[in-house]
């Protein structure tokens, strides 16, 4: 597996085509690799994911089970003249994570749960909008996804109920945007709720750890969301 | 010892001090006479009662939000002659938000309360013309000082305000409190009043202590994400 960087030229308009829809980000994503093909959920599939820490400083980061050749986006939306993007080798780290490690994380996904309003509907796919609920979406999975979000000592919570982890939930958006660039296709229109975490975990199960950090973790993993990343505890 | 919290907040106040004639001035912020004229007149108390024991309570007042000062250019015709009256200039706190105390023994303090919550003559903020925008009466605190209490309460100004202060977790507020003698540094300001008899108002010089206390800010922005970098530990930057 390999983890990839890649810094956008904000200015840029090929760069604003990119960030404005992820249609297009996932399709420039997917044209670095010459033989991927479409493959099946459970096996490591490419990930991507926009940091936008500043406003001229917003990162791509890319999980892919192959290295990336990023030229064409480093002419359309990077530096041409200082060509640059950082691919460093995933596995090493992926096999080093043992239970009772903690790490800090970042995750952008798109939370989402199926319900119905009345007893007679079929369900619908329904996005969680507020923090609470976002938070809640992530915590139900951590079990099952090989990690635990760490608690906060008392002493250090805001608020009587709602504040008991080290998780805070940021940049969160609602996106439009069209599945097809031409008109004859007939839009489609895209809507997406997306929500990032900021946290730090403790690894409970390595092995579900290593299979989220490559598969990614809820919906929408085409359109920027699902892939987890880790840094030291700082 | 408690202590009476009043919160002080509407469109327009005005706290005139030295203000004389036709130019009616205002300070920046609730004078002892002016609050204790509201408390006296919640009271039914006449303007020629005796004002001893009002005169007596300890005085702090606190500025949530100093408010903008405006002035106002009046002029006015006598009902019965006809005849201009002179012209005035009147000056205006607009859109100031503060919380007064007033400490004093428990059964006078409790009387106060009461008449604050039910009053006799309505309360108004220095001025006739000036009512208040929020209910006045924000309790009584037992055994606390009057410094205590000022500095406890929570920030009242106007979520716009706190918003556009949203950089600050907590905020320094200015207090004005009566001078005790042990204060080396105080203004004095002829304010204590003595009577509210309108043929012959009195008032004694005060003296005032200036200071300010941190309340925390609730529409402080929330703390930023933290930096995140995973490629420090594949040996990246």
């Amino acid at each position: 597996m390999h983890l990839t960087r890649f810094r956008l030229n904000t200015v840029r308009s090929g760069a604003r085509r990119l960030l404005s829809s992820p249609q297009a980000m996932h399709a420039a994503v997917m044209s670095s690799f010459p033989d991927v093909l479409p493959s099946d959920t459970d096996t490591p599939r490419v990930l991507w994911r926009v940091d936008r820490n500043a406003k001229a400083e917003v990162f791509l980061y890319m999980v892919s089970p192959a290295e990336p050749d990023l030229t064409h986006m480093v002419e359309q939306a990077g530096w041409p003249t200082q060509p640059k993007w950082q691919t460093y080798d995933y596995t090493p780290f992926l096999s080093r994570l043992t239970k009772g490690d903690t790490w800090a994380f970042r995750l952008t996904a798109n939370p989402v749960h199926s319900i119905r309003r009345k007893a007679d509907e079929p369900t619908k796919l329904t996005a969680h909008v507020t923090p609470r609920h976002q938070m809640g979406w992530l915590l139900q999975r951590q079990e099952a996804a090989g990690f635990r979000v760490m608690e906060k000592a008392p002493e250090q919570r805001r608020l009587p109920e709602g504040d008991e982890y080290q998780l805070v939930v940021h940049d969160r958006r609602g996106r439009t945007f069209d599945k097809s660039e031409r008109e004859s296709r007939g839009k489609k229109t895209v809507s997406l709720v997306t929500a990032t975490f900021d946290g730090r975990l403790e690894v409970t199960d390595p092995k579900a750890l290593r299979r989220t950090l490559t598969t990614g973790l809820g919906r929408a993993k085409a359109y920027g969301c699902g892939l987890m990343t880790l840094a030291p505890v700082g | 010892m408690s202590v009476l919290a009043l919160l002080l907040a509407g469109p327009l106040q005005a706290w005139g001090a030295s203000a004389r004639f036709a130019r009616r001035t205002t300070e920046h912020a609730p004078t002892k006479s002016g609050v204790i004229g509201l408390l006296a007149a919640a009271q039914g108390r006449e303007r020629t009662a005796d004002l001893a024991d009002l005169a007596g309570l300890r005085f702090g007042v606190r500025v949530d939000q100093p408010g903008t000062r405006i002035r106002d250019y009046q002029t006015a015709k006598h009902f019965d002659t006809g005849k201009s009256m002179p012209v005035s200039e009147r000056f205006y706190l607009a859109d100031a938000v503060f919380v007064a105390a007033v400490e004093g023994d428990d059964t006078l303090i409790d009387d106060l309360h009461r008449a604050v919550q039910a009053p006799v003559y309505l309360p108004y903020l220095g001025r006739r013309s000036c009512p208040p925008a929020r209910r006045v009466d924000i309790g009584v605190h037992r055994d606390q000082s009057l410094e205590q209490v000022l500095a406890d309460q929570e920030w009242r100004a106007a979520g716009w305000y706190q918003r556009s202060r949203k950089r600050e977790s907590t905020v320094p507020l200015t207090t004005f409190v009566d001078a005790t003698p042990g204060d080396s540094r105080n203004d004095s300001v002829r304010d204590l009043p003595l009577s509210f008899d309108p043929l012959h108002r009195r008032y004694a010089l005060r003296g005032v202590r200036t200071d300010t206390v941190d309340v925390p800010n609730p529409k402080a922005r929330r703390s930023a994400p933290p930096d995140h970098n995973p490629t420090i530990l594949l040996g990246g930057d």
